[in-house]
């Protein structure tokens, strides 16, 4: 169909700071309407009138992307800079506050490791369930189902439930099935941190075959090296704006440091 | 190693996302695209139930049964209620079965988003999704309850007749009317969590509400217009009818209770929809 898989336009995410109104219960609303009542005679009031106005946030501002069908793209920024929000908000998790995005495709995304694993079930049941949360049926799961044990080397504990598996093989079967599942726009939010390092060459490898494939791929991490090895493309997000959108370079950690530092 | 597929770029089909304000439309097609993952979250539930109990599915049954004896000793043989021409036990079982069925539904969906905040802070898929499989997933107490009936109904010498077939119409009333109530509180849940404070207060009083202890000819006439409008009455009525062969087929009370549960559902439904924007940011 089109040239990009994601686009968006002036895409904003507020939040609301502190708790105010509905977010707070009942009782709030009970404690507020009478503290208005008790007003006059009350001498102190600084903290009623602190809720009064609430105070916004915006995560996320005016970002302007396109990424084409099949791009690699790497995503840095402090930590609240922005980075999570527009990775859920692409993933369908939360709504923006004004803008739009466009996406091409199915979403995959991995937001978190074992993200949507259910610990009760065993890793064979949650290979169905993650495939399940996609859209996919389980005919589609079992064409796939060799390919994604033998990648995530979990032979032995297919039947055992999650509950019970080590961090590694938690990371390497999560990623496996986000790897293999049938999504072509992929986002992963700092996730081959964990796992040694065999299997994080392994992911390297293994989400360039995914590029190749003509899937696109935003790909969050703090780790520069990573960014570098992997992405053509970086994005850097401060303070919920986009602050640099171009092709990786090595000028790129310094100025990213830069950033860090001088927030 | 792993074969080279291309993904074909030509074919994908592509969605918009806005900002999402009021109401939005239900999207029952994509809730029909995720079936499978309502088949594998109500099986979730009914094995996270069941899971390191000893007794497992003994627990649902000892429920209403314990309850069928209590009320049998009070109601029936103590204070003397009438329960027409069937004996008490089975008058009031007939009750039971779908009532603690009607609870436990309402309960678990009221808390469906509110107890995966995990899940929906990081995955993907219609919200609607969570109360439906809770009020799905309770069908198995149900139908685990039925099947105690069955040497009850013989140890009183009673026989189904060809009412039976109506049960199914029953059990579906009371589903849907545990998901009417169940997507609204589940939505406001979110945001107020005295719906959990209030829970066990408004299922006893709505059993008040309910001729589950007593005979529905007890309630005076002049409130009957308004005692019906609880589908709860029409599907106890309707168990007892089918399964005992007591009183009629409950048609006018079942039109009467089935447009008000209809009015609360598809309201609730839109509710659930236009609340689920703010799910993951709220809850």
């Amino acid at each position: 169909m089109g040239e990009f898989a994601i686009k968006t336009s002036k895409l904003g995410k507020r939040y609301v700071l502190g708790t105010r109104g509905a977010h707070q219960g009942l009782h709030k609303l009970f404690e507020d309407n009478l503290r208005a009542l008790a007003k006059p005679f009350l001498i102190q009031h600084s903290v009623a009138d602190a809720d009064q106005h609430p105070q916004f946030l915006w995560a996320l501002r005016d970002i302007d992307l396109s990424i084409r069908h099949g791009e690699i793209v790497g995503l840095a920024g402090h930590n609240g800079a922005g980075k999570s929000v527009l990775l859920k908000i692409l993933s369908r998790i939360t709504w923006p506050t004004e803008g739009q995005a466009t996406l091409e495709g199915k979403v995959g995304s991995m937001l978190e490791v074992g993200a949507g694993f259910h610990p009760e079930f065993t890793g064979r049941e949650n290979v169905f369930l993650v495939a399940a949360t996609l859209g996919m049926t389980v005919d589609e799961v079992r064409e796939k189902f060799d390919q994604i044990v033998e990648f995530a080397e979990v032979h032995d504990m297919l039947d055992t439930p999650v509950k019970r598996y080590s961090s590694g093989m938690y990371v390497r079967l999560a990623f496996s099935m986000a790897a293999h599942l049938n999504a072509n726009i992929m986002l992963f939010d700092e996730v081959i941190a964990v796992g040694d390092a065999d299997f994080r060459e392994k992911c390297l490898a293994r989400i360039k075959v995914m590029a190749d494939e003509g899937r696109t791929i935003i790909f969050v991490s703090h780790n520069m090296e990573l960014i570098k090895e992997l992405c053509p493309r970086t994005l850097i997000l401060s303070s919920g704006k986009l602050v640099h959108d171009g092709p990786t370079d090595i000028d790129l950690l310094d100025r990213y440091a830069h950033l860090v530092e001088h927030r | 190693m792993i074969p080279a597929m291309k993904i074909d770029t030509d074919n994908l089909s592509s969605h918009m996302i806005v900002p999402q304000l009021g109401w939005v439309p239900l999207n029952l097609r994509e809730l029909w695209k995720y079936r499978q993952l309502l088949r594998i979250f109500v099986w979730r539930d009914v094995k996270a139930r069941y899971k390191q109990t000893m007794a497992g599915v003994t627990w649902v049954i000892i429920q209403p049964l314990i309850a069928m004896v209590v009320f049998s000793l009070f109601f029936g043989r103590w204070l003397g209620i009438s329960s027409g021409d069937v004996p008490y036990p089975i008058f009031t079982f007939c009750a039971l079965i779908p009532w603690t069925y009607f609870v436990h539904a309402l309960t678990v969906s009221s808390n469906s988003v509110v107890g995966q905040q995990s899940v929906i802070t990081k995955v993907y898929f219609p919200r609607l999704l969570m109360p439906l499989s809770a009020v799905l997933s309770g069908l198995v107490d149900l139908f685990a309850a039925l099947v105690i009936l069955i040497p009850l109904m013989f140890f009183y010498g009673l026989k189904p007749g060809w009412e039976l077939i109506f049960l199914p119409v029953f059990i579906l009333l009371a589903l849907l009317t545990a998901l009417s109530v169940g997507v609204w509180l589940a939505a406001i849940n979110v945001r107020f969590r005295d719906v959990n404070q209030a829970m066990p207060f408004v299922t006893q009083l709505w059993m008040f509400c309910t001729p589950v202890a007593y005979p529905l000819s007890v309630v005076p006439e002049n409130l009957r217009p308004i005692y019906e409008l609880n589908p709860m009455v029409a599907v106890v009525e309707g168990f007892r009818w089918a399964v005992a062969g007591q009183g009629e087929l409950p048609l006018r009370m079942m039109l009467v209770s089935i447009c008000a549960m209809l009015v609360v559902l598809i309201g609730g439904l839109y509710w659930f929809r236009r609340e689920e924007a703010c799910f993951a940011d709220v809850v």
